[in-house]
């Protein structure tokens, strides 16, 4: 069981993790979120559109403008506090590296600390155990955030990936973090060639045999690009795809740009795993 | 015997085709501009292929290797245990391509050695009795745009115009004064084997011809003979 703030997700269900950024460059949206009456409507949208947490972050992943943990948590912080005021269940994740802004959001309200660069920061599990809040742990392959990948070389990139994650959960365990707060993440893209998240999202099985709930943040992405020569605007359908493949071989949390395919699309998974019943049927049966 | 032939070639994994997929003809001029240089390489009685490596290490001719960790586990080189580093791996896909395959060879990876220790290396490959021909695998900056895999350093397009004019003029003094600190800083793999290259040529009275330098993807790419 996966629990978050006053929700529980046992194995089956689907959590669908909407993206908002508080920064000016980030990839997809290019600063759409940047300010905050623009941040709190895409959040109520998200919440319209089905969303159980939103995925909060003062920080671009890729390259690009330093921002300083002063200006990321002036980013993040009141923000976070607005958004627990507005919508008390929504759960709330904060994307971030540093343990500084992490123990700031966790009071503020934060349910999950989402540390993409793979515990760069040793302090964060600390940090986020202080709160009470939930932890993922990703695979970045041992970049430093904020660096794009160079020649990465795996033997065996989804062993790879089991082995830092779970350590990385491990290690959360040992700092205080709750063990039904930690979910682990392949992290598609970050310390990855294309041909490596194709092979990690093959083997999402895999990473759910581990027992760890596991987040997948494919929505987008270059991998999905670079497959099938498509630019950043395009990669809907393909990223859907992708998303109903991970949801099938074991996937629970899915951080996403549309809430309402994503939803739609698991919803449906969810009857053809039998852990959900259709909302109803009349064909042929009158 | 001294070298009587050399080349130099990068190695970026996307060389392979079986890597770059519908890219690979964007490396169509490189490739081809590696293999004119390698074939050059068929006229020596042995082939010595340097390259940079975690370790310094020798490898006989039969020695393996594979582009699985990068994707592509059906493209191999050699027998056995795939142990060839980035480099010496693509040197040996590249010659087993070329007209010097036949030729018997030793592949060689340098470490992040000094500058003294490369030199000293490249020497001691030119003492041999055979007629030599050595091929360096080595690759500029990776730090050479906006878009490279290390974002953008803005000494890195001198460092390389700096090496791409010391290959084509066989300059091997500033070959042989590349800092190791500023290669380290812009990602340059091919700092030293250039150096060990140049302790090589140093007996040699070899010409240089550069027959590509560019940065397609913001990683600087070399390719030069020497005859």
């Amino acid at each position: 069981m996966l629990r978050l703030g006053t929700r529980s997700f046992g194995p089956g269900e689907f959590a669908v993790m909407a993206i908002v950024n508080r920064t000016p460059d980030s990839f997809f949206d290019g600063g759409a979120t940047f300010a905050e009456e623009a941040a709190l409507s895409a959040i109520d949208q998200a919440v319209a559109d089905g969303a159980d947490l939103v995925d909060i972050g003062g920080v671009k992943a890729g390259y690009g403008e330093a921002v300083d943990e002063t200006e990321e948590l002036r980013r993040t912080v009141d923000f976070v506090a607005s958004v627990r005021d507005r919508h008390p269940e929504l759960l709330i994740s904060v994307d971030t590296y540093r343990s500084g802004v992490a123990r700031r959001v966790g009071a503020a309200g934060a349910n999950l600390i989402n540390d993409t660069w793979s515990g760069h920061d040793p302090d964060i599990a600390a940090a986020a155990a202080e709160s009470g809040a939930g932890l993922i742990c990703s695979h970045v392959g041992g970049l430093k955030p904020r660096t794009d990948p160079h020649r990465m070389a795996y033997d065996d990139v989804v062993a790879d990936v089991i082995r830092t994650t779970t350590a990385l959960a491990e290690r959360a365990i040992a700092a205080g973090v709750r063990p039904d707060g930690i979910v682990i993440d392949p992290t598609h893209d970050f310390g990855k060639n294309t041909l490596h998240s194709l092979e990690v999202t093959r083997r999402i099985d895999e990473l759910a045999a581990t027992g760890w709930p596991v987040l997948v943040a494919m929505s987008n992405k270059d991998f999905l690009g670079e497959t099938l020569d498509l630019p950043s605007g395009r990669r809907g359908p393909a990223t859907l795809a992708a998303v109903s493949i991970a949801a099938w071989l074991g996937a629970r949390v899915f951080r996403v740009h549309d809430i309402a395919g994503t939803r739609q699309a698991l919803d449906l998974i969810a009857v053809l795993r039998k852990t959900a019943t259709p909302a109803y049927t009349r064909r042929s049966l009158v | 015997m001294p070298v009587v032939v050399a080349a130099v070639c990068p190695h970026p994994p996307v060389i392979v085709p079986e890597l770059a997929f519908g890219a690979a003809p964007e490396l169509d001029p490189l490739r081809a501009a590696c293999l004119a240089a390698i074939d050059g390489l068929a006229a020596a009685d042995s082939l010595v292929i340097v390259g940079s490596g975690p370790v310094g290490r020798r490898y006989d001719a039969s020695a393996g290797g594979s582009f699985a960790a990068y994707g592509a586990p059906q493209v191999r080189v050699g027998d056995g245990e795939p142990v060839l580093p980035l480099s010496l791996l693509v040197g040996a896909w590249l010659v087993g391509q070329s007209k010097a395959a036949g030729v018997r060879r030793t592949s060689i990876s340098v470490a992040d050695d000094s500058p003294e220790t490369c030199l000293a290396l490249g020497r001691e490959i030119a003492e041999g009795n055979d007629r030599i021909g050595l091929l360096v695998m080595g690759d500029g900056s990776a730090r050479r745009s906006d878009h490279a895999p290390v974002h953008l350093h803005p000494r890195a397009e001198i460092f390389d115009a700096t090496v791409a004019e010391a290959l084509r003029s066989v300059d091997l003094d500033v070959l042989a004064a590349l800092d190791p600190d500023l290669a380290t800083v812009l990602q340059a793999a091919g700092r030293a084997p250039w150096q060990v290259l140049a302790g090589a040529l140093r007996a040699t009275t070899l010409t240089g011809n550069l027959t590509y330098g560019a940065a397609p993807y913001g990683v600087g790419y070399f390719v030069a003979s020497f005859t």
